[in-house]
């Protein structure tokens, strides 16, 4: 009972300052910011009358799908070869790989884009996509290598024993089994980079916005409205999450490290 | 042996890529020239300005650097304290579905967007601003805030790094304890936390490093302060993004964070999978 009863303060907590601010996203979406009266759709007309929204959605839908594309053909690979023991010596690849997520996401901007003047390559959409792939890559990597490492050797020295090459035996076995650990990496690569905030901005020269920048814009003048985004990215990060449980495993973000 | 050696290589290329503006800022931070090309000859004059104040921005960068530390310090204290009682609550329970909800609330700021609940912490401040008539601009108001707003994404993770170590511990002992005449309370300090401990040292750690490191849920409630991070986000306008000291300053940042990590993270390998 004693034990038991260590649950509740963080109890009070999550239910103060995690459920309490969700409810609010779905009340103020809802609420006309001008009168405070409930209105199902005044936030969202609003909204509509934004003119940078439409360009914010296709640049986010541009930015969003190529960084999640380019992770995956950068990160299937890394994570594919660093589960041979050749590649990957005592884990410190793979440490390395990692490592990145730990240094302030900023500062890696700002770095990137002081080398990127010094190379003269120009700031905009290009440059974006790298910044997004170069924050996000280690979040693909990661539960692509838990899937892979997870998968039974034994299956494979099975398919060639019975004539499979090794090329047929990596699409035949190895890639359908770690289809898990794609769908987790997607999950935790195209809506976070989709709303992430400021990398755009350094890496555009602030000529560009995503989603998150938007929703950040939207703050200064109405809570509401910000709100009312908020509520729409939810909406997407439950099915993501939902997906993500029904098929994906081998690395939730809190199983990232230790 | 070719496939090898082309393996080798394209790992290579993009660990370079990585690491090379960490690397580049860091060699640079041992010279004083404002941008990032020309070298303008090794000095330590950097790290002195840093330590003696003197710099252009060291009053910025002081002030930022207490700010930050205050608040880190006190979200890892905070979180440590409710992750870990979290932990051994949550383990203690026998009802399924009370037991899933409860991990499932505490998945919930791992997984969703920062910037929704950098939103939704701020329609909360602004509701407990004004219900309790707080002003909301002073010093100790912002590091409340910002506290409260970390310690709801740092919590978590002390939850899970501490939740497998009561998993792997033996319960007899806590009882025998109890048994034997200890107050519940006592047999908690002297039994179940030792025995946890290094998980709790690992969450608290973790804590401090994500609470330096946070920017986007602090940018959006922070109303009276700059933290290391918002003082960062101020130079990037700048024609130089990354002066001088500042270079020094996220270096010695950067080594700190860096040894943390290669401390605590302990990486599965293909022979341990097991």
């Amino acid at each position: 009972m004693f034990k038991k009863c260590m649950a509740i303060p963080y109890a009070l907590f999550m239910a103060l300052f995690v459920l309490l601010p969700l409810a609010l996203v779905l009340v103020f979406a809802f609420i006309d910011a001008s009168d405070g009266s409930f209105d199902m759709i005044a936030n969202f007309k609003e909204l509509a009358k934004e003119q940078a929204l439409g360009k914010v959605i296709s640049n986010s839908l541009i930015a969003g799908l190529s960084t999640s594309a380019l992770c995956l053909l950068i990160g299937y690979p890394i994570a594919y070869f660093l589960t041979k023991p050749e590649f990957n010596r005592k884990g410190v690849m793979i440490g390395l790989f990692l490592a990145p997520m730990w240094v302030n996401f900023l500062l890696r901007m700002m770095a990137t884009k002081a080398v990127f003047n010094v190379l003269g390559f120009k700031m905009g959409m290009g440059a974006v996509i790298f910044g997004l792939t170069y924050e996000y890559l280690p979040f693909m990597i990661m539960p692509l290598y838990n899937t892979i490492l997870k998968i039974d050797k034994s299956y494979i020295e099975g398919a060639s024993d019975l004539g499979a090459t090794p090329t047929r035996a990596f699409w035949k076995i190895t890639l359908p089994l770690s289809m898990p650990g794609i769908i987790s990496g997607l999950t935790m690569v195209l809506i976070p980079s989709i709303t992430t905030f400021a990398v755009t901005e350094i890496m555009s020269n602030g000529k560009m916005m995503l989603l998150g920048d938007f929703i950040y814009s939207l703050k200064a003048d109405s809570l509401n409205m910000a709100a009312a985004i908020s509520f729409v990215l939810l909406i997407f990060m439950g099915i993501s999450m939902f997906i993500s449980n029904k098929y994906a495993d081998g690395g939730s973000k809190g199983g990232g490290i230790c | 042996m070719l496939r090898k050696i082309l393996v080798k290589t394209f790992i290579s290329i993009i660990l370079i890529i990585l690491y090379l503006p960490i690397v580049w800022m860091i060699v640079f931070s041992f010279t004083e020239t404002p941008s990032f090309s020309d070298w303008s000859g090794f000095s330590f004059n950097n790290y002195i300005n840093l330590f003696s104040g003197n710099g252009p921005n060291a009053d910025k960068i002081q002030e930022a650097l207490v700010n930050t530390l205050f608040v880190g310090f006190f979200v890892s204290l905070l979180s440590t304290v409710l992750g870990t009682l979290g932990a051994i609550g949550l383990h203690a329970m026998h009802n399924k579905r009370i037991k899933a909800t409860y991990s499932t609330v505490n998945q919930i700021p791992l997984l969703n967007s920062e910037i929704v609940t950098a939103i939704a912490l701020a329609l909360v401040f602004n509701i407990f601003a004004s219900m309790f008539r707080i002003n909301d601009g002073s010093w100790g108001v912002t590091a409340l805030k910002l506290i409260l707003a970390q310690t709801t994404f740092c919590a978590p993770y002390v939850l899970l790094n501490v939740l497998p170590r009561l998993q792997k511990s033996d319960n007899k002992i806590y009882e025998a304890a109890l048994d034997l005449g200890c107050t519940p309370a006592k047999a908690m300090f002297k039994v179940v936390l030792p025995d946890i401990l290094p998980g709790v040292v690992v969450g608290a750690l973790l804590s401090f490093t994500l609470s330096i490191d946070d920017f986007v849920i602090t940018k959006v409630n922070v109303t009276s302060f700059e933290t290391l991070s918002t003082l960062l986000y101020g130079l990037k306008n700048g024609k130089h993004p990354l002066p001088a000291d500042i270079r020094a300053l996220f270096t010695i940042i950067f080594f700190i964070v860096f040894a943390l990590m290669m401390i605590l993270y302990k990486p599965k390998t293909a022979k341990e999978k097991h």
